[in-house]
């Protein structure tokens, strides 16, 4: 099974339900089948918790009009920790959310952040964590994988995908070579020749996940990056589908 | 089926900033025919960032001699004295066009020396590219950060040149459409984009229905990346007509080479 583990709700034109199948559409052209979806269309730095709630209720709906195709992992601003964790139960222990997400709202090595990984952590879901390392300069509270790393490292039972693998893959892997409960998802970047296999290299099949950033990046420039890398039909099928079955116990 | 597809993006010889594969002629041929494209036209990977960029032409149009299926794209600098020198030794080499990186070079395209370098390479019968960067801004060398060239005033140029076709290279779909904007209106006959930059879901079709699928043409930028990218983008995420696809793979590119 083909899933697609970084992809956002379309904006745009027509009925939300229009562009959330529009985007079904095109993934199955690709033989995605399954697509973890998170934000909605605010896309506020600092959302505040109705914009939250909003946010993850597009994703609810998405996942309520397609249960077989989409995922929903809940977004979180963790400057709001006790509406952080009231959404938590709202959206995973009501369901039908599968894990979480963070974007830029806080560095994830904050304090604020620590209590949501315990509640992660009871609940045995995962933790996509938007990275990036920016020559040009982060966003104020943009994380990259050395507060993943940081993170990961305060709690080992959780499992994190560290999100673009900062974007500089090479640099990303390095960082977070040595903390085993982080995954790298290899979503998002152009298709540079050789970043799914420096990171099966480096960290291990087992620890790379597929993912697109879709619908601002093609599903195919993505896909691609799997598709056309020089490994192992075993090491293909783990990184397209395999690892994110495990990690979330599909 | 058997589809000729020709890469009208590709490189040989070695980036600075990352070590890269397939980047001799038998190793490219070899990794982009796993994805069916039967001919590229390259440039120097190497020429981006020497001083003296002509240096890397005669050694490109060796390294293509012995490949029917590579065509030499060579690299001018127009800011250099006697670069005219250099337009004419790529045609003497029997390049097909000419590549500039004005980021790289330090100069404008609004400068007056690209008109004057259009002139010259349209007189040679050689396209000109006109390459808007070579990766993501957001990762380059720290001692090295090049910002990408502004695509205004490409379409004065075009008017001013109309005998020289010019291939914008590595632009993304919001620089595309932008000069599409501007030019509210069909863009002018020798103007195309290379597409290996194009992004978003269907985002390929997107930029041909509003461009027109005549002005775009196939491009990996391999072996930098992965070909894979351009050929699903082309072939499966999008659902252009036989028609279109024709153009896209190799009717526009003979159809450029044709009228140069």
């Amino acid at each position: 099974m083909v899933i697609d583990c970084h992809v956002h709700v379309q904006s745009g034109l027509g009925t939300a339900e229009d562009r959330m199948g529009y985007l079904l559409a095109y993934a199955g052209r690709l033989g995605i089948e399954r697509l973890c979806l998170s934000l909605g269309t605010s896309r506020d730095q600092r959302p505040t918790p109705e914009t939250v709630r909003a946010d993850n209720d597009m994703v609810r709906a998405a996942v309520e009009r397609y249960p077989d195709r989409y995922l929903g992992f809940c977004y979180l601003n963790p400057c709001y920790l006790r509406e952080s964790l009231d959404e938590i139960e709202r959206c995973i222990v009501d369901g039908p959310f599968v894990g979480i997400k963070l974007w830029i709202a806080l560095q994830c090595d904050q304090p604020n952040v620590d209590p949501i990984c315990e509640r992660a952590a009871e609940l045995g879901v995962p933790i996509l964590q938007h990275t990036w390392i920016k020559v040009t300069g982060n966003q104020p509270w943009e994380s990259t994988p050395w507060e993943v790393a940081t993170i990961a490292r305060r709690h080992p039972e959780v499992t994190f995908i560290c999100g673009h693998s900062g974007g500089n893959w090479e640099l990303g892997y390095r960082i977070v070579e040595e903390v085993p409960n982080v995954l790298c998802e290899v979503a998002g970047g152009d298709p540079e020749l050789g970043q799914t296999e420096t990171g099966v290299a480096m960290l291990g099949a087992e620890r790379i996940v597929y993912g697109s950033d879709a619908p601002g990046r093609s599903f195919a420039s993505q896909i691609a990056k799997v598709r056309g890398a020089d490994i192992s039909e075993t090491d293909r099928a783990l990184i397209l589908g395999g690892n994110i079955q495990r990690v979330l116990g599909l | 089926m058997n589809r000729t597809i020709i890469d009208c993006n590709a490189n040989l010889g070695s980036w600075p900033f990352r070590r890269t594969s397939y980047n001799t002629p038998e190793d490219l041929l070899e990794r982009i025919g796993r994805v069916g494209i039967t001919q590229a036209w390259v440039t120097s990977l190497d020429a981006v960032v020497l001083k003296n960029v002509a240096a890397a032409n005669a050694p490109l149009a060796e390294a293509v001699a012995e490949h029917d299926a590579l065509r030499a794209v060579g690299t001018v600098n127009p800011s250099w004295p006697q670069w005219e020198r250099d337009v004419a030794e790529c045609a003497e080499l029997g390049m097909i066009g000419v590549r500039v990186n004005p980021n790289y070079q330090a100069w404008l395209p609004t400068d007056p020396i690209f008109g004057e370098l259009l002139s010259a390479a349209g007189e040679l019968g050689l396209f000109v590219e006109l390459t808007v960067r070579m990766t993501d801004e957001r990762h380059h060398h720290p001692l090295m950060m090049v910002p990408p060239v502004a695509l205004g005033g490409l379409l004065d140029l075009c008017a001013r040149h109309q005998e020289t076709t010019i291939m914008v290279a590595n632009a993304n779909n919001a620089q595309v459409l932008g000069v599409a904007r501007d030019a509210a209106g069909p863009l002018p006959e020798r103007l195309y984009f290379e597409m290996s930059h194009i992004e978003s879901v269907g985002g390929v079709q997107a930029v041909a229905d509003q461009i027109g699928v005549e002005h775009l043409l196939f491009g990996t930028h391999a072996p930098y990346y992965y070909p894979e990218a351009a050929t699903l983008k082309v072939f499966d995420e999008c659902d252009f007509s036989e028609a279109e696809l024709e153009a896209l793979t190799h009717g526009n590119a003979e159809g450029l080479l044709a009228a140069r």
